[in-house]
């Protein structure tokens, strides 16, 4: 990343986080260990599958889970360590601004356009009404909406035009960071595709960072810079979006690639090939194991212990003992087994 | 597209007008389609296109206000278009079974998901307690449930969405239907879990026969699964054939865009591209081409009249004027490289 060389410090910096929900025997770690970093300007892509923990992170990061061990550092200032009055103050700013997957459930149904977009700005006070009129119409006006919407409620405009309601929502209290859990998972194609390119010139116009949530691998890969794999609350792995896309160094990404629905066909590895089968010797059980070992079918006595996120070219990193080895023991699987 | 239908034909659906807000409004528009044994047609379309309607009078559980205006629908040759409620209720389940986008609100939150489909066994297949047990715990090991004993007794929010889709499948499949009706069934689902339901359909069709009618606003998956799609547009069938003709040779500028907006599956950094404008409002009636407006290759004459399916192939069909026109491809390529920023300029000012 040009990023990097170019900026000392990140625009957020997760570390060493644990969120565990729930109390007692019901207790749930839902994230362990996770670090990452947000440099200014970069599309970062957050991919797994549910009960991954991508949702969780992302609200750990806006402040609305605790997490019990770790450090949430925003700007330089560590923001998990706020209360009270001060935290409310940092939540207010709306530095961070988190949109939701279904804009019709997240979007309050009896308020117009404007008051929604508005509201932020409203509940953070000490800003008149006529310059919050002016910066509804201004965040409107990055995503593309006219003032004709102003003052309709959310069940009247299109499914495209509320995602688009919702991200203006975000810019009206000028974030430093954007977080879009989903945002594109309820629409068609092309309307994916224009919200989509919308945060992508966001990001170029305003160098605004964005993290995009998102199980669309393909879409991901049009716009993310970088992409960062989560699997049962841990992160595995970490790159540049095209080099992890093309030639995964965790077994689970690979996965994650070859289940990936193609219009085209020119895989290098199937679905059969890094899939568990009876015939695999058993995988470690250990509690301590690698939070993949149960569906890996190069699990071996090493992955009983989990492996730690490292280096395994400049910009990427990747939990696997075995990332050098396993992409070749995949090819030598039975590739009889491969469909079309 | 006329003529007799094939002695193997499941479902038959001719020339099928549905109306919608108590006949104010046509949401589907003369559409034609069969599914024969042993066959997976993908039906695809933005949303609002006409798919969803179009499953849901094949299944006679249209919505209140909607209607079928004209047209016919025969399952099995049949002819079901003005079953009673009765009749219907006979057929579910054991002629057709259906599978939604979400399962938990199909599924009762309260009840075990075992006790869920061996009720269905009870009610249509008149099986006792410990058959309907049995057979319901034969169903979720077809559908690939490990220790179905277990999941048996589990509640839904104890299962996870793939598993609560393979219970859906596992019901709407437990009374041996001939025709599955799968509506966005994975749409939901995580692209790992998704590559086993699309696996598990193509194993029951495999091995049942089962007629598949698959739904999705996804051509990926559609190319994965199907053999043969049929894409709607503004409530018309603008273009069907056999899955690879569509992929590989789409006709219809309608589809050639669809393609072009679809994840494609290149894992490449790339322009996302966007089709401009918007289609027809349901039930706006339109002169001509009901794509024209959007189209980068429309012509007068395209607004002239109403345009026909015209077959290119046997069993390809697309409602074009040019769509033999060696030149439309070029023109719907071209567009894609030259005119994508100006339909950005122009969604952007909508």
């Amino acid at each position: 990343m040009t990023a990097q060389a170019t900026q000392a410090r990140p625009l957020l910096a997760v570390e060493g986080l644990d969120v565990v929900l729930g109390h007692g025997w019901q207790a749930n770690h839902v994230l362990s260990d996770v670090n990452l970093k947000i440099w200014p300007g970069e599309i970062v892509g957050l991919v797994g599958e549910t009960g991954s923990g991508k949702t969780t992170l992302a609200r750990t990061v806006v402040g609305l889970i605790r997490p019990r061990n770790g450090r949430i550092v925003f700007d330089g200032a560590e923001i998990s360590r706020l209360r009270g009055g001060a935290r409310r103050r940092e939540r207010r700013s709306g530095h961070v601004q988190l949109i939701f997957q279904d804009p019709l459930r997240s979007l309050d149904p009896d308020l117009t356009v404007a008051q929604i977009v508005g509201e932020g700005l409203a509940i953070r006070g000490g800003i008149g009404s006529q310059e919050i009129r002016s910066r509804v119409e201004d965040a409107l006006a990055k995503v593309g909406l006219d003032s004709t919407v102003l003052y309709r409620q959310p069940g009247q405009i299109s499914g495209g035009q509320r995602q688009r309601v919702s991200i203006a929502r975000a810019l009206a209290s000028d974030p430093s960071l954007l977080l879009c859990d989903e945002p594109v998972s309820a629409l068609d194609a092309s309307n994916r595709n224009y919200i989509l390119r919308l945060l992508s010139e966001l990001r170029d116009t305003l160098d605004l960072p964005i993290i995009i949530i998102s199980h669309d691998l393909s879409s991901l890969a049009g716009i993310a810079d970088r992409a960062v794999v989560l699997y049962r609350g841990r992160i595995v792995e970490d790159g540049p979006v095209s080099q992890v896309f093309s030639a995964p160094r965790h077994p689970y990404t690979a996965l994650l690639m070859a289940s990936a629905p193609s219009v085209k066909h020119d895989r290098s590895l199937s679905v059969q090939q890094l899939r568990r089968t009876a015939a695999d010797p058993p995988s470690p059980s250990a509690p301590s194991a690698c939070v993949f070992a149960a569906r890996c079918p190069f699990a071996i006595d090493s992955c009983a212990e989990q492996p730690a996120l490292v280096p395994v070219a400049p910009d990427w990193s990747a939990a696997c003992h075995r990332h050098e080895e396993w992409a070749g023991l995949a090819r030598s699987r039975t590739s009889a087994a491969r469909k079309g | 597209m006329t003529g007799n239908p094939p002695p193997d034909e499941v479902l038959g659906i001719e020339d099928l007008h549905v109306t919608v807000h108590d006949g104010a409004a046509t949401a589907v528009r003369g559409v034609t389609l069969s599914v024969r044994t042993g066959e997976i047609v993908g039906l695809v379309g933005e949303s609002g296109s006409g798919k969803t309607l179009t499953c849901r009078a094949a299944l006679g559980v249209l919505p209140p206000g909607c209607d079928i205006r004209h047209g016919r629908i025969a399952f099995g040759h049949q002819d079901v278009t003005d079953l009673s409620r009765r009749g219907w209720e006979r057929l579910h389940g054991t002629g057709m079974g259906a599978v939604f986008q979400d399962p938990t609100s199909y599924l009762n939150p309260n009840l075990t998901v075992g006790g869920q489909l061996a009720e269905v066994l009870r009610v249509k297949q008149k099986l006792r307690r410990h058959q309907a047990h049995r057979k319901a715990i034969g169903l979720f090991t077809a559908v690939g449930l490990h220790n179905p004993g277990h999941v048996f007794h589990q509640i839904p929010s104890e299962l996870s969405g793939g598993m609560l889709q393979r219970v859906m499948i596992a019901i709407a499949i437990s009374c041996d239907p001939r025709l599955l009706i799968a509506d966005e069934a994975t749409t939901a689902l995580d692209v790992t879990i998704q590559a086993e339901v699309i696996e598990l359909l193509r194993e029951l069709r495999d091995q049942r026969g089962l007629a598949v009618l698959f739904v999705s606003h996804d051509l990926a998956v559609i190319r994965e699964l199907c053999d043969r799609v049929v894409v709607f547009y503004a409530g018309e069938v603008v273009e069907t054939g056999p899955v690879e003709q569509i992929i590989e040779r789409p006709r219809h500028p309608y589809t050639q865009a669809l393609l072009r907006v679809a994840s494609v599956g290149d894992f490449q950094r790339r322009q996302l591209e966007v089709i401009p404008g918007q289609p027809p409002r349901v039930g706006e009636e339109t002169t001509g081409c009901r794509f024209a407006e959007r189209c980068p290759a429309a012509v007068p004459k395209c607004l002239a009249g109403p345009v026909d399916l015209s077959t290119l192939a046997p069993g390809h069909h697309a409602r074009c004027i040019r769509a033999t026109d060696p030149e439309l491809a070029l023109i719907t390529a071209g567009q894609s490289a030259a005119g994508q920023s100006a339909a950005a300029a122009e969604m952007a000012a909508r």
